[in-house]
């Protein structure tokens, strides 16, 4: 649970697209082994937020500190490496690559030499354990040598959370992992996410209340690119101000 | 281990064992087959390098380079000037033409791999345009259109000194570097290092997201696909025992593309098919037709339209449903 300095923090973050203002002034902080919902409504800048943190999209002005080191201007595989990882709102997997593949590939950048030109892939043991780890974490075993084009949407939503695992992060950033997915499925990522909450940082944007409530431990309100509430789940149901701009389109 | 790379174990098997029939037929033409046929078939393997190579970068990294021909000049090149200049041997003049690849592809890499896929066709072709120029206009080095010709020194082994202008040991020659080529990059593929390739090829922005240095891996791929093609370019060269600026043409930026297209991308052995029905069919039908490319042109889309990944991929696709 929340101790200790904070993990993730962004400063003061802007990101202007021409005269959009998708992100304005965004401050923003993580402890370690929190689990934190954004919401808010369609364009509220949510992705946004995460591309900027993962470097995706490099911040108008303001900063952003992972573990205290600045990560601002760093490019996203080297954000990767310094233990972010996210998933994305649509699915962005190896459509020809199996699912073990897949996975085998993200286990692999923390070996000793992920470009080693010479020795088999089957044959690098410790590797290929941890990939079977990962699918029986998030339950995809079975389908361990599908093509990722044949998996339900379901299932690759789940496909992408087992490959953001699969380089070891510190901080999961997942991006929708429920949205177009069925009750049943949604049942399972939850649980799932539940499962990684234990041992790692995670920040969730949802649109199911249901899964926000249950699983976030702190939950912040984006509307038009700033944060406009920020408190643990009951205290957010029940803001007035979040209940007309969010909620209150729903009930 | 079987059971968890269950659907490529299932998948390899049948690339290995065209590779394999591939190989033996080679083997047993050498001999049996006349001397005009076997020079024809002497072609196709060369081709086949060629293709191979290119794989890597189009099948592999999905990187669709219009500049090969660069590199296969470098290649042949590389082979005339270290035994023009350098009265080097067969062997050594080879490793020319591997190192004039890795200049080559390292000057052009560093450019171009960083552009998205259709500047990088664009970047690519200008490689091949400037580089073509002057090869034309550089009559004092390369000869121009006339070209040069060379005079080769003996291919000396352990055992004794052999001489490429026996057509058979030509033919032996070539099929040892395709064996070569082909056991190398097949281990490259199949490496750590070759599944970051592929799933580039599958999704760039992703293998971003796990933490790869996507840009450093694909002027890998591309390094490499362009050191093959030039080997490729070197063995042609000694083949023919001349080179010209001919060598830098847009016929052999082109000719990969279509080999890998027919044939199958991300196989490694679909550009030999692609080569062998390209080359016997340049042969044959140009005797009757002068505008067999018509024709060739037709028979490619459909191919295309019934199997979108060419001939292998098509009975690949076809073993696994």
């Amino acid at each position: 649970m929340a101790s200790g300095a904070n993990f993730l923090e962004t400063l003061d973050v802007t990101k202007r697209f021409g005269g959009l203002t998708a992100l304005d002034h965004v401050t923003y902080a993580v402890k370690e082994g929190e689990v934190r919902g954004i919401i808010g409504p369609n364009g509220a800048g949510k992705t946004t937020f995460f591309n900027v943190i993962t470097g995706e999209l490099k911040p108008t002005s303001g900063k952003i500190f992972l573990k205290g080191e600045d990560i601002t201007d760093l490019s996203p595989h080297l954000i990767c490496q310094k233990g972010l990882s996210r998933t994305f709102q649509l699915t962005l997997v190896f459509p020809e690559m199996t699912v073990y593949d897949s996975i085998w590939v993200g286990v692999n950048l923390r070996k000793r030499w992920p470009w080693n030109p010479v020795v088999s892939a089957h044959h690098i043991l410790d590797v290929s354990q941890r990939t079977q780890e990962i699918c029986e974490l998030v339950g995809l075993t079975e389908k361990m040598n599908e093509l990722a084009y044949n998996l339900s949407y379901g299932h690759q939503k789940v496909l992408e959370i087992a490959m953001a695992l699969s380089t070891e992060p510190s901080v999961l950033l997942l991006d929708e992992p429920t949205q177009g997915v069925s009750p049943q499925e949604t049942d399972n990522i939850s649980k799932v996410i539940e499962k990684l909450s234990k041992n790692m940082t995670i920040i969730l944007i949802e649109h199911s209340m249901d899964v926000v409530l249950r699983l976030c431990h702190v939950i912040t309100v984006l509307s038009e690119g700033r944060v406009i509430a920020e408190g643990r789940p009951e205290e957010i149901s029940k803001n007035e101000e979040v209940q007309r701009i969010y909620l209150g389109e729903v009930s | 281990m079987s059971m968890i790379f269950g659907k490529i174990v299932e998948k390899r098997p049948i690339v290995f064992y065209v590779a394999i029939v591939f190989l033996l037929l080679f083997l047993v033409m050498g001999v049996t087959l006349p001397k005009g046929a076997r020079s024809l078939v002497i072609q196709m393997m060369i081709f086949s390098i060629l293709g191979m190579g290119y794989d890597l970068s189009l099948g592999f990294t999905n990187q669709c380079s219009l500049g090969h021909s660069v590199f296969f000049g470098a290649g042949a090149y590389g082979v005339i000037f270290s035994i023009m200049y350098l009265k080097v041997g067969l062997l050594p003049s080879l490793s020319f033409s591997f190192v004039a690849g890795l200049v080559f592809a390292v000057i052009t890499g560093v450019i171009s791999v960083r552009l998205s896929e259709a500047y990088f066709v664009i970047v690519t072709a200008i490689f091949f345009a400037v580089f073509h120029l002057l090869a034309m206009d550089m009559t004092w080095l390369t000869g121009g259109d006339d070209g040069l010709s060379i005079q080769l020194p003996a291919l000396s082994l352990g055992f004794g000194k052999l001489s490429l202008y026996d057509p058979l040991v030509n033919y032996y020659f070539v099929l040892a570097f395709l064996v070569l080529s082909y056991l190398i990059l097949d281990r490259i593929v199949k490496s750590p290092m070759g599944k970051v390739f592929i799933s580039i090829r599958e999704s760039e922005k992703r293998v971003q997201f796990l933490g790869y240095n996507v840009f450093r891996y694909k002027l890998i791929a591309f390094i490499l696909s362009g050191m093959f093609s030039a080997l490729s370019g070197g063995l042609y060269a000694l083949t023919l025992r001349y080179g010209s600026a001919d060598f830098f043409s847009f016929h052999w930026s082109i000719m990969p593309v279509v080999w890998c297209l027919i044939g199958g991308l991300g196989t490694l052995v679909g550009p030999w098919i692609g080569a062998v029905i390209m080359s016997l069919f340049q042969y044959y039908v140009s005797a009757w037709w002068t505008y067999y490319l018509i024709l060739f042109g037709i028979i490619i889309l459909l191919i295309l339209r019934i199997s979108r990944k060419g001939i292998l991929g098509y009975i690949i696709s076809r073993r696994l449903t």
